[in-house]
């Protein structure tokens, strides 16, 4: 008998509750709130359902376009043969957690919004550019011992005796 | 007793999964919470109220609640204990009191959100079913009743909680069909028996046949009622006076505590991560001057 490419084929473990977390959702899935623009990471949570997103986005963040009753609307970019979708899909909250991925920057901006005020109270003009990782500066090598090795001239005689 | 094979192996605690605290305590139905809480979200941050009645064997506690991931906002809270400032002396968990609380909370909230004027509710208890309406200014305050764990079955007390915050103004949806005096034959509910049960008319009719009956058992079971100089008769009327004074002043009174007594203390207190370092640090030097003495004395020798 063949496979088959159910909706959820193969989903056997990707939607299946982790090890000791069965049971009861915890309720800040409920009391979280999402608004336009958010970035969400879609994780599907298997005792719930109800508005599951296909398989194929579990694991892909998005942003939120729409917001009703009990769901959201994710935009996810999807590669379909040559190029890149942008697919707007409805899931709802209980498969949706609110992404980490623009947390870094986010708080990048507001650690340089102060510096740049404190650079500015004090009347000087600052780069909050991050730079990249350079070279490793150079250092002295402590307690080493000096040890200068030269090759030995080749001896015919004794390097031959083993094999011949 | 004959040998008994172990029933938990550590296999079964490393699989164990403990359910959640409230559940483990057996105080919070989670069913139920989900969908009390649960707000739309296209109404983003509105928080949703519940009514939250919970009734322990000498004290009512109703409290207008909303969650957050923080930990739940009471807004408002009213007790039972508290009847006393108004007029009531004993009897403080039966429906009548559920009635006078719920009643007390309602204008509490009320009075607290400027809105004690717009929705003065039901002032004259009819025992009739009665739901506020909208006026035109503000619309009235609405929350979803909260009862935990109780069993709704027709009379009980949280019902008369319920009935008591409905009568002081508050938007609570409901039906008739658990309040005291719903018929289930005809499918009505009887205000004149609500009535009764709103001003303690059942506790009056016990006591009456009590003391024609069992005086010994009336001395015994209503002693607070004694004590206080409560009669059969005179219930309706001290029902009437606490509402009345519920409707005059719903502010809560700030009773002044003296700070707690200081008790011996007859465990050790707990240290500090510095103490224990420093602890630790004397303890190490005291036992290399130890070592280093010994030293000295095989050295010297």
């Amino acid at each position: 008998m063949p496979a088959g490419h159910g909706l959820r084929s193969r989903t056997r473990d990707s939607f299946s509750r982790p090890f000791r977390k069965k049971g009861t959702i915890a309720l800040t899935t409920y009391l979280r709130t999402y608004k336009i623009g958010d970035y969400v990471d879609i994780k599907v949570n298997g005792a719930v359902q109800k508005g599951m997103p296909h398989k194929f986005y579990h694991g892909r963040t998005g942003r939120v376009w729409n917001v009703t009753k009990r769901a959201i609307g994710v935009e996810v970019n999807k590669q379909v043969g040559n190029r890149i979708i942008r697919k707007r899909i409805h899931v709802r909250v209980e498969h949706v957690m609110p992404s980490r991925c623009s947390e870094e920057f986010r708080m990048r901006k507001i650690q340089n919004d102060k510096l740049k005020a404190e650079a500015k109270a004090r009347g000087e003009v600052i780069s909050t550019k991050r730079q990249p990782v350079g070279p490793k500066p150079g250092f002295m090598v402590e307690g080493a011992m000096l040890e200068t090795v030269t090759p030995i001239p080749y001896d015919v005689v004794n390097d031959l005796k083993g094999g011949y | 007793m004959a040998f008994v094979k172990a029933q938990k192996s550590k296999a079964y605690f490393k699989r164990y999964q403990v359910k959640f605290k409230r559940r483990r305590e057996g105080k919070t139905d989670y069913r139920a919470r989900i969908r009390l809480i649960n707000q739309d979200k296209n109404k983003y941050n509105t928080p949703k109220y519940r009514f939250v009645v919970r009734f322990t064997n000498k004290d009512i506690i109703a409290q207008i609640t909303s969650a957050s991931i923080a930990g739940d906002n009471v807004l408002a809270a009213a007790y039972a204990h508290e009847l006393p400032h108004y007029g009531l002396e004993a009897g403080f968990t039966n429906y009548a009191a559920a009635y006078c609380t719920g009643l007390l909370l309602a204008r509490r909230v009320l009075k607290m959100l400027e809105m004690e004027e717009e929705y003065e509710g039901n002032v004259e208890a009819s025992g009739e079913d009665f739901s506020v309406e909208p006026s035109d200014t503000r619309r009235p305050f609405r929350a979803l009743l909260d009862v935990g764990l109780i069993r709704t079955t027709t009379g009980n007390r949280v019902f008369g909680a319920l009935k008591g915050a409905l009568d002081g103004g508050l938007d609570i949806p409901h039906g008739d069909k658990r309040f005291a005096g719903f018929n289930k034959e005809k499918k009505e509910l009887d205000p004149e028996v609500h009535r009764r049960y709103i001003f303690g008319g059942h506790v009056a009719a016990y006591m009456k046949t009590l003391i024609e009956d069992e005086p010994e058992k009336y001395q015994s079971h209503f002693s607070e009622y004694i004590k206080q100089g409560l009669e059969a008769d005179g219930l309706e009327e001290m029902y009437k006076k606490v509402h009345a004074a519920i409707r005059a002043d719903p502010t809560m009174k700030k009773s002044e505590k003296e700070p707690p007594k200081e008790h011996k203390r007859y465990n050790l207190k707990k240290l500090t991560y510095e103490q224990r370092k420093a602890k630790l640090i004397a303890r190490v030097q005291a036992l290399n001057s130890v070592v280093d003495a010994a030293e000295d004395d095989e050295d010297d020798e």
